[in-house]
């Protein structure tokens, strides 16, 4: 049986953020505080390591890349589903390959969630605002409903957070614990590259739109393997 | 009347909650109301049932790019001050809708976004703290966000119903195509740094040749690996 070491305090905390980052990427005010470069550090200072929560949420911004915001597009909520992540792996004691692959798997499946439940508070949000005779042609009416809406957005948010914090923590620990083979150490760190080079891959495509801009992506994966054999 | 000062920055800060109240139905009507109304309370000062019209009118169906929908709430209001009539203004708001969208997708969230992001992601491989990292990517993201903000209210006011003119004049697509240029370089170099962290990648040489393949298949047939990736990570974790 594995516990989990986490004050009520620090639960409280992380589901409030998780409301503020949850209410950034929509409802107020889009700086970005939901990136998961930024909600994951969030997530791994609460819990004491900012940098294994920075590293979780750049591999979800190029795991998520593929599912860009653009029009009416369906796509994983990132900042309840980085934060949680990012502290899932800060409290699960372990920086080893898979438990930071468990930690992004864990992401991207609450970003996922959170996609859902957005759906959810946005068919709630018409009931509140879609016929605009129930305004009376007052300001405060408008205000009372909209900001109700925000209200619901974070509610929404924190509870993702709150709910999935613990059993996120105990799958990340589950997978750094899981048995391994010693003659299989490499085929993790491959299926890790090949996996994440495919959704950069799938990702950069879906910015550039382009077939003729792959190129420009090869040429900085040299760029980026000539740094990181220099820097060692 | 004309609104005052402190209306115009009332107005312009709802503009930070104009998607507030995202719905199915309306999409971003509830906000355009909500960020309107300081404006609109002046400019129908003293007339409730002019104000309710505008209130109704501006509540219906509306979608913008939420960076961008302030030059939707300064040139609505400008044609509500300019007493524009019914019709003229709900063809506006039709016309507005599709430039705000696109111009906001390929320019900032293709553009400016994943490269404030990827550029912040190098400086935490190349060796800057994680916390110093976030700040400076909110701090330099949030410039350009904001000035955006400034520029498209005042231009809405500004301009009113010739505020289309005045985008046509943005160099939308020269700019949407040096961003993807030089975000596909940073992705490239962000994704192969990553890979060179992943521990054990000393021990086998044949990793990185493998990435390149697997980022060159997933750049070509987009859709159909996409399942297979997300399944390679599950593997990774337990091996």
């Amino acid at each position: 049986m594995m516990d989990v070491e986490i004050t009520v305090g620090e639960w409280l905390l992380a589901s409030m953020l998780g409301a503020l980052v949850g209410l950034d990427a929509v409802s107020w005010p889009q700086a970005m505080w939901s990136r998961p470069i930024v909600a994951a550090t969030i997530g791994g200072l609460i819990f004491g390591n900012p940098v294994a929560g920075f590293l979780v949420g750049l591999w979800l911004e190029l795991v998520m890349s593929r599912d860009p915001p653009f029009g009416a597009a369906r796509y994983p909520e990132t900042g309840p589903a980085a934060l949680t992540a990012g502290a899932a792996l800060a409290l699960a004691g372990s920086s080893s390959a898979p438990a930071l692959m468990g930690s992004v798997l864990v992401g991207w499946t609450i970003g996922w969630v959170g996609m859902h439940s957005i759906a959810v508070t946005r068919r709630a949000n018409a009931r509140l605002v879609a016929k605009p005779a129930v305004f009376g042609g007052r300001t405060s009416e408008v205000a009372r409903r909209h900001l109700a809406c925000i209200r619901l957005d974070a509610a929404r948010a924190g509870l993702i957070v709150g709910a999935l914090l613990v059993p996120s923590v105990l799958v990340v620990r589950g997978i750094a614990a899981f048995p391994r083979l010693e003659f299989a150490t490499n085929l993790g760190g491959w299926f890790s590259a090949v996996g994440l080079a495919a959704l950069t891959g799938i990702g950069a495509r879906a910015l550039g739109t382009r077939r003729r801009e792959w190129p420009a992506l090869m040429a900085g994966a040299a760029a980026g393997a000539l740094l990181a054999w220099g820097v060692r | 009347m004309i609104p005052g000062r402190g209306r115009f920055l009332a107005a312009w800060v709802r503009t930070f909650a104009v998607q507030g109240s995202w719905n199915y139905r309306t999409l971003i009507g509830g906000g355009m109301a909500y960020a309107l109304a300081p404006l609109l309370e002046r400019i129908h000062a003293g007339d409730p049932v002019a104000l309710r019209k505008s209130l109704e009118r501006a509540a219906t169906e509306f979608n913008s790019h939420p960076y961008l929908s302030p030059i939707a709430v300064g040139a609505l209001a400008r044609l509500e001050y300019d007493r524009q009539d019914e019709e003229t203004l709900r063809r506006f708001r039709g016309a507005l809708q599709a430039p705000l969208g696109a111009m906001g997708d390929q320019v900032l969230w293709a553009g400016w976004r994943p490269f404030c992001v990827l550029v912040s992601g190098l400086l935490f491989l190349m060796g800057v703290g994680p916390v110093l990292t976030a700040a400076m990517f909110l701090l330099v993201y949030n410039a350009g966000h904001v000035a955006v903000r400034v520029w498209g209210f005042r231009l809405g006011w500004a301009r009113g119903l010739e505020v289309g003119a005045a985008l046509k004049a943005v160099p939308t697509k020269r700019v949407s195509r040096a961003f993807v240029f030089v975000n596909q370089v940073l992705m490239g170099a962000v994704a192969a740094l990553l890979i060179a962290r992943i521990s054990g990648l000393e021990q086998g040489g044949w990793i990185g040749p493998s990435a390149a393949a697997a980022g060159l298949v997933g750049y070509f047939v987009p859709r159909g690996v996409a399942g297979l990736a997300i399944a390679a990570l599950f593997v990774a974790c337990l091996l």
